[in-house]
């Protein structure tokens, strides 16, 4: 984000873009902060908000501080780093495909990581050890499968029409996926919680076998915005100004797949938090895709935690799955876009 | 059409004297197609009742479901199978009588109601029936008014757009993901048997069917299908434009209620019955299509592809897996899945 002007005015833009971002980077980082404070006093638990809080703080009862630190803290960590995974994801998506309307749960890409993974257990791999490569090697057929129909005459001009191909991939995937369920009781059994999308459950352990390709996907994903940028003005721009569209477009794809890979293999698919997140970006830092991936790191964590404490607090005691809450929040948002005259390019 | 002496007929076209002077200009090879599909369908009938966890000779099905045969036999015919095929036949049927209709009504070949979300509008209303969440009406009533209120929805919503383009059916496929997320609120809500209750409706199945769905079925299926024979010959001159229709003669407005009514009312008592078994709306159309004269509406030839889908489509379930059934809405998913993903790759003609 330093492109340096040569002459006066655009430094004074510049400078009023930066202290905008600061200031909206502080914003997002704020309501977060409070969206997590809420996820661990909040719960469906029979901990309420006071004792949770002296629970917090160090004292208070023993039982406070086992449903704070053991409970709700794992999972107030996991649905952070799920929800900035899946909304980057969702940006990057979007930028290489130049589809607004592009998101890894619409286009097939989640699907094909949560079939990949019933096929693995399936065929006998037991669950936490391969589940995150088996996630990331089908969320990365869904990407190739979603860019080759983009490729091919007629659909790659209509983003529409991409959608409705990767919503036509994804219920395919899904009917296999619930087929293959039906035929092995065991791999129901392991994964029936998990195939709806939840971190509810979870472990900081389960945390630990994603993180390393979550810092692969962060450093692909810093070393492609400023060509990704370029990218925007069309491929002729971007290679006249020294970058190569085809390297860039790969390394795009490989940072969807390790993130979508392993948000899915922690905590199944979650549909609309890669659409509805950089489209909130993008109304309120404006169409550079390097300030839309920035600010989709904080959005996506913000949705996923808040409609974590949500699906919490609705149906107590039972709890939702947040791909309920992620697709009520992201259905409408996808009609708008939709029936807006004129698609926002990209 | 009528009184005046009808010598010669247009070529690929039989002229069909009915009683009382009256005329039918009928395609041949529309009416080929029909005989050949209800062959099909008398086939795949007759091999839905023999085949099974017990097999009965076909001669055997057939004589039973008549009652002749032995008492095991006929019960396994007449209590088991056959209730279960005339299900598949009349849900098929259906299912595609509203998907012919409604491709036809928005000039767009994927606005079926599987595929816009009446479907899951329908589900969402009866689980809440059958859960109890509000008033206690029964599934089909309440199927009715969610298919209903999806379908104003969609059309409501294409308003600005149109419903010729991708962007209807975007717009669809949102309104069903939301009808589906408030079918699973509400199946999270409820206690787990009767969560275990509604869950047929959300997976599209034959095997949890009430009879008094059934027959309410039935029962719309007479009323709906005639109005559709009816409606398809104003329906084809409205393919056309909606300036042609109405030079022609045809009040379009109300042709347009009338079918779009028509095919809520099937779809809702169909999903009362089986759940979302959408893709049977796009596949059977779009079968009858192929095989029918281009010209025509061809809703007879749905009706009966419909139904020959449904009914195989619940005998692989059966068979595939025996002792497990897949339920009948994944097979249709698996096979009407890469046929939904070959229409949208390689089609450039979207108008049915």
């Amino acid at each position: 984000m330093t492109a340096a002007g040569s002459n006066g005015a655009p430094r004074v833009g510049e400078a009023g873009t930066r202290m905008r971002m600061t200031g909206l980077t502080a914003a997002c980082a704020a309501v977060l902060a409070l969206a997590c404070l809420a996820s661990l006093l909040l719960g469906a638990g029979s901990v309420d908000a006071g004792p949770a809080l002296a629970g917090l703080l160090g004292h208070g009862s023993e039982e406070a501080r086992f449903v704070v630190f053991e409970l709700r803290a794992p999972r107030t960590v996991i649905a952070l780093v799920v929800g900035a995974a899946l909304g980057v994801a969702g940006a990057l998506l979007q930028a290489v495909t130049r589809n607004p309307l592009a998101e890894p749960g619409l286009l097939g890409v989640s699907a094909g990581s949560a079939f990949a993974v019933a096929v693995a257990l399936t065929l006998g791999a037991s669950a936490a050890t391969l589940r995150s490569t088996v996630a990331q090697l089908g969320a990365l057929g869904g990407c190739l499968c979603a860019i080759g129909a983009g490729r091919l005459r007629g659909v790659g001009d209509d983003p529409v029409r991409l959608v409705l191909a990767g919503a036509a991939l994804s219920s395919l995937l899904a009917a296999l996926t619930s087929m293959l369920l039906l035929v092995d009781q065991r791999t129901a059994d392991e994964i029936r919680f998990w195939v709806v999308g939840s971190v509810a459950g979870r472990r900081l352990s389960d945390l630990s076998g994603i993180l390393p390709s979550l810092a692969a996907a962060a450093l692909i994903t810093l070393a492609i915005a400023r060509p990704l940028a370029a990218l925007a003005l069309g491929d002729r721009v971007a290679a006249g100004l020294g970058h190569r569209p085809g390297t860039v477009r790969l390394l795009a794809v490989i940072a969807v797949a390790l993130l979508v890979g392993a948000a899915t293999a922690v905590a199944g698919p979650i549909a609309f938090v890669g659409l509805v997140v950089p489209f909130a970006a993008r109304a309120l830092a404006g169409p550079d895709i390097r300030r839309t991936l920035w600010l989709s790191v904080p959005l996506g964590a913000l949705v996923v935690v808040a409609a974590d404490v949500v699906s919490r607090l609705v149906v107590q005691p039972s709890e939702l799955p947040i791909g309920v809450l992620t697709a009520l929040l992201g259905a409408p948002v996808l009609i708008a876009v939709v029936r807006a005259r004129r698609l926002p390019t990209l | 059409m009528s009184g005046g002496a009808v010598s010669r007929s247009p070529a690929h076209t039989a002229v069909l004297r009915l009683p009382g002077g009256r005329t039918l200009l009928v395609q041949r090879r529309t009416q080929r197609a029909n005989l050949l599909l209800a062959l099909l369908l008398a086939a795949a009938a007759v091999m839905a009742l023999s085949l099974g966890s017990t097999v009965v000779a076909p001669h055997d099905a057939v004589t039973a479901l008549f009652g002749g045969g032995d008492a095991v036999t006929r019960f396994l015919i007449q209590a088991l199978r056959g209730p279960r095929l005339l299900a598949g036949i009349l849900t098929g049927t259906a299912f595609a009588v509203a998907g012919c209709l409604m491709q036809t009504l928005a000039h767009n070949r994927l606005a079926t109601p599987g595929i816009i979300g009446i479907d899951n509008g329908a589900t969402a209303f009866a689980v809440a029936s059958v859960l109890g969440v509000g008033i206690a009406v029964a599934p089909p009533a309440m199927a009715l008014v969610g298919a209903a209120t999806a379908t104003a929805l969609a059309f409501g919503l294409a308003g600005g757009t149109g419903t010729r383009g991708y962007r209807f059916i975007v717009a669809g496929i949102a309104i069903g993901a939301l009808f589906g997320a408030v079918t699973q609120l509400m199946l999270a809500r409820v206690a787990i048997d009767a969560a275990n209750q509604a869950y047929p409706w959300t997976v599209g199945t034959l095997n949890a069917r009430s009879a008094d769905a059934v027959w309410v079925l039935g029962a719309g299926v007479a009323v709906g299908l005639p109005a559709a024979l009816a409606l398809a010959r104003t329906l084809t001159v409205m393919r056309l434009s909606d300036f042609t229709a109405q030079g022609l003669g045809v009040r379009v407005r109300a042709c347009r209620w009338l079918s779009l009514a028509v095919a809520v009312l099937l779809t809702a008592l169909a999903v009362a019955v089986a759940g979302p078994v959408g893709l049977v709306g796009l596949v059977g159309p779009e079968i009858a299509r192929h095989l029918s004269a281009p010209a025509s509406v061809p809703v007879v030839g749905a009706a009966l592809a419909g139904a020959l889908v449904m009914v195989l489509a619940d005998l692989a379930g059966r068979l595939l897996l025996a002792p497990i059934e897949i339920p009948v809405g994944i097979v249709t998913a698996v096979v009407g899945g890469p046929y939904l993903l070959w229409i949208l790759l390689r089609a450039s003609r979207m108008t049915p």
